[in-house]
């Protein structure tokens, strides 16, 4: 099996599961707790259907649209998700130039092994920052101040994770950042030898974006979920949100937010966007599939607040229901995480062409000739 | 497993199955992205209940209808699909024979194997020619040329084929027509040997309809996605359909029809009827299901034209269920092509003679005599009770 046989996400998953060692793919695969979440946001698309117009003359569907202040010429874009050096040599920068090529957002994780600095040097594509709030202060405003120095356009504020998710895959297999060889995990890491040769060969393992500011950047074994645990400040709250927007004082989203409520709050405090997110089923398990709640959301907020779509995204017509149901755009991790693990750079180009492709193909059935045609009356809720 | 062994739809897929070079097969049973809404196609008849009355006096059911002006003796009828010869040997001139059989409709594509000169002097039972518009202009007025004079009763336009479904059973099989025996494929077809022989020796395989306009016609190998992508014409709109509805100059329909919107335009621009389908589940996978969106269209346009429902008929039952909503007739591919495929005409009789039981079967049970005794009170939905 190689790329040229990956047709869609399960394709890429099975590539990445051969490719990557047992722990590794796990930590991308899991949810938390009984994974009820994690399915349910792509279950709770099939809940819907969509109701396709004909005869509408659509050659060239124009599938653009813009999101923290940038054009971006596909509704879908990738998330942004820690660690990829674990997922290929390439990392971050495999994603961000796939994402530059389609002309889509690339986003960075605080949690990134490539720095902001690396990025914005090597992409002149849309960027978002993705910013986790530390109890160190200090680390977070030299975050945000080096993403307007790299000409970041869009910064976004993680909300969902004040503590870990149970995600007890990890417990299993004893993953933990960088990759600790145990006994246990040894045989995992042994039966893939060549991630382990590109992983020792390539750049060191390192979280670049706080690695001056916490040792625990870059030696202390860790896991995931005890790093968010101390380093992550559990009394974050509002004012403190706020204070970012301010010092950012640019196109600004909350990530992580599922409420009405909340989102009402966003707008107060001057975010420009939301992301209706789980974290991808990673946290809270339980909770309720960005595609259910989207509707109430947009209907309601649809006109004063950008509503991105995260998490669940596997089709075209996924996007295309998000859309419809009054989302802006739609980004995805696990989708382009297993393409990056799959084949770096090439992988992600294959899964967003694979994306692109569907979400014009499934326009023209659609009979849609741009994004704005697509509104509720398009679904039907079963 | 033999003919005599099946005794539903599902019987007829496992001899298919058994008969065809897996490439074929799966050409036929699989569908869009996921397959979820081929599925949803069927499973939607589940999620409504049949209540049925008693003491009615049944001993004669009559199965008749009316459709596009021609009485037919049964409310289900063969949907038109594309190349026949590829399942049996004999393809369309079986479908027909067994069509006129019974008496009812039998649809013919424009991707048929078999040319409509050649059906018409076979059957004069009614005959429906089945139209893509193609970017060649001459190739469209060729086929209506054709079918009006050999005399088919009915036009239907297909309007959800504006590009290639992502059949990805296809993709992984390498299935193009006519079939490209590459390596991979090489192997699927070599352990069916008698359908290798028969393909073969049983006529060359064409595409009647095309084969004058397009290289595809004969002997270049494309897929079907491929086809539909790059030769039909993309900018298709409403003013095109209803110039060709009037070109036509009698009974025209558009196939593929799903939102209320498209069947109120359809009965503005002259169309006689419609078929509500999503193809089979084979093109915009997530899309609604025909019987989830039928009562909504029959509402809306139901005295006006002939609405079709089409797709997802398995049962008897399922059928009753789609006429007593308000379906004037219903339509089928996978209905009668498993059984072509299991066994050519001999199958398809036998596929339309026990759906044709099974419906006089339902209509006794539900205490009815005719399509007209059926209707939304014979229905109980579980969900949203609409």
């Amino acid at each position: 099996m190689d790329l040229d046989d990956c047709h869609n996400f399960d394709d890429f998953r099975i590539l990445a599961k051969k490719k990557l060692p047992s722990p590794i793919f796990h930590y991308i695969d899991g949810g938390s707790d009984d994974e009820i979440t994690l399915k349910r946001n792509t279950n709770s698309f099939n809940s819907c259907d969509l109701i396709p117009n004909v005869l509408n003359g659509v050659e060239n569907p124009d599938l653009t649209t813009t999101i923290f202040g940038r054009k971006i010429n596909m509704p879908l874009f990738l998330s942004p998700t820690a660690m990829q050096r674990l997922y290929h040599p390439d990392g971050d920068k495999a994603s961000a130039r796939a994402a530059e090529k389609f002309g889509t957002m690339y986003s960075m994780s605080t949690m990134a092994n490539t720095s902001i600095e690396e990025i914005s040097n090597i992409s002149s594509g849309p960027k978002l920052f993705q910013l986790y709030v530390h109890k160190d202060k200090s680390i977070t405003d030299d975050l945000v101040e080096r993403c307007k120095r790299a000409n970041f356009d869009g910064l976004c504020l993680t909300v969902d994770t004040i503590v870990a998710g149970n995600r007890e895959r990890d417990h299993r297999t004893g993953f933990t950042t960088p990759p600790k060889l145990t006994f246990k995990s040894l045989v995992d890491f042994a039966v893939k030898p060549k991630w382990v040769f590109d992983y020792f060969t390539n750049k060191k393992f390192e979280l670049s974006n706080v690695k001056n500011k916490t040792d625990k950047g870059t030696n202390i074994t860790k896991s995931v979920i005890e790093y968010i645990n101390e380093q992550y400040d559990p009394g974050m709250n509002w004012k403190d949100a706020e204070y970012i927007v301010k010092k950012w004082n640019g196109p600004f989203a909350l990530k992580g937010i599922m409420s009405l409520e909340d989102v009402e709050r966003a707008i107060d405090i001057g975010c420009t966007a939301v992301m209706i997110s789980n974290h991808g089923g990673r946290q809270l398990d339980g909770s309720l599939s960005p595609f259910d709640q989207i509707k109430e959301i947009s209907d309601k907020f649809g006109d004063k607040v950008e509503i991105i779509l995260d998490g669940g995204i596997r089709r075209g017509t996924h996007v295309i229901k998000a859309l419809a149901a009054g989302a802006k755009a739609c980004s995805f991790g696990k989708g382009y995480l297993f393409s990056l693990s799959a084949g770096g750079q090439k992988g992600v180009e294959k899964m967003l062409q694979n994306m692109h492709n569907e979400i014009k193909r499934n326009m023209k059935l659609m009979g849609c000739k741009n994004l704005k045609e697509l509104n509720s009356s398009k679904l039907a809720y079963r | 497993m033999r003919l005599k062994d099946c005794h539903n739809f599902y019987d007829f897929r496992k001899l298919a199955e058994k008969k065809l070079p897996s490439p074929i097969f799966h050409y036929i049973d699989g569908a869009a992205d996921d397959e979820i809404t081929y599925k949803r196609n069927t499973s939607a008849f589940n999620d409504v209940d049949l209540v049925p009355n008693v003491l009615r006096g049944v001993e004669n059911v009559d199965l008749s209808t009316t459709i596009f002006g021609k009485k037919i003796d049964l409310p289900f009828y063969c949907a038109p699909t594309a190349l026949q010869r590829l399942f049996h040997y004999d393809g369309e001139r079986a479908v027909g024979k067994a069509a006129q059989k019974f008496n009812t409709m039998f649809g013919v594509s424009a991707l048929a194997t078999v040319s409509v000169e050649e059906i018409s002097s076979m059957i004069d039972t009614p005959k429906m020619f089945q139209f893509y518009f193609h970017k060649d202009r001459g190739l469209n007025d060729s086929c209506l040329e054709r079918a009006k004079a050999a005399k088919f009763d009915v036009m239907a336009l297909t309007v959800d084929t504006i590009t290639g479904g992502n059949r990805e059973r296809d993709l992984r099989t390498g299935f193009t027509s006519p079939p490209k025996l590459t390596l991979s494929s090489l192997f699927s077809f070599a352990i069916k040997p008698m359908w290798g022989i028969n393909y073969l020796t049983k006529g060359k395989f064409e595409l009647p309809h095309l084969q004058d306009y397009v290289k595809e016609g004969t002997s270049t190998n494309t897929s079907i996605g491929n086809y539909f992508s790059t030769m039909l014409d993309q900018s298709m709109n409403w003013k095109d359909a209803e110039k060709l509805c009037s070109q036509w100059g009698g009974h025209f329909a558009l196939k593929g029809v799903m939102s209320v919107e498209d069947a109120k335009k359809a009965v503005d621009i002259g169309c006689t009827g419609i078929m509500v389908s999503n193809h089979g589940g084979r093109q915009l996978d997530g899309s609604r299901s025909p019987f989830d969106q039928l009562s909504e269209i029959v509402d809306a346009v139901g005295d006006k034209i002939d609405v079709i429902c089409e797709g997802g008929f398995q049962r008897g039952t399922h059928m009753l269920k789609a006429l007593s909503i308000g379906a004037k007739a219903c339509s089928g591919g996978r209905l009668y092509l498993y059984a072509l495929a299991a066994a050519g005409q001999a199958g398809v009789e036998r596929a339309l003679g026990q759906y044709k039981a099974e419906l006089e079967r339902d209509m006794k049970l539900m205490g009815c005599t005719k399509i007209s005794d059926l209707s939304r009170s014979n229905l109980r939905f579980r969900k949203n009770g609409s």
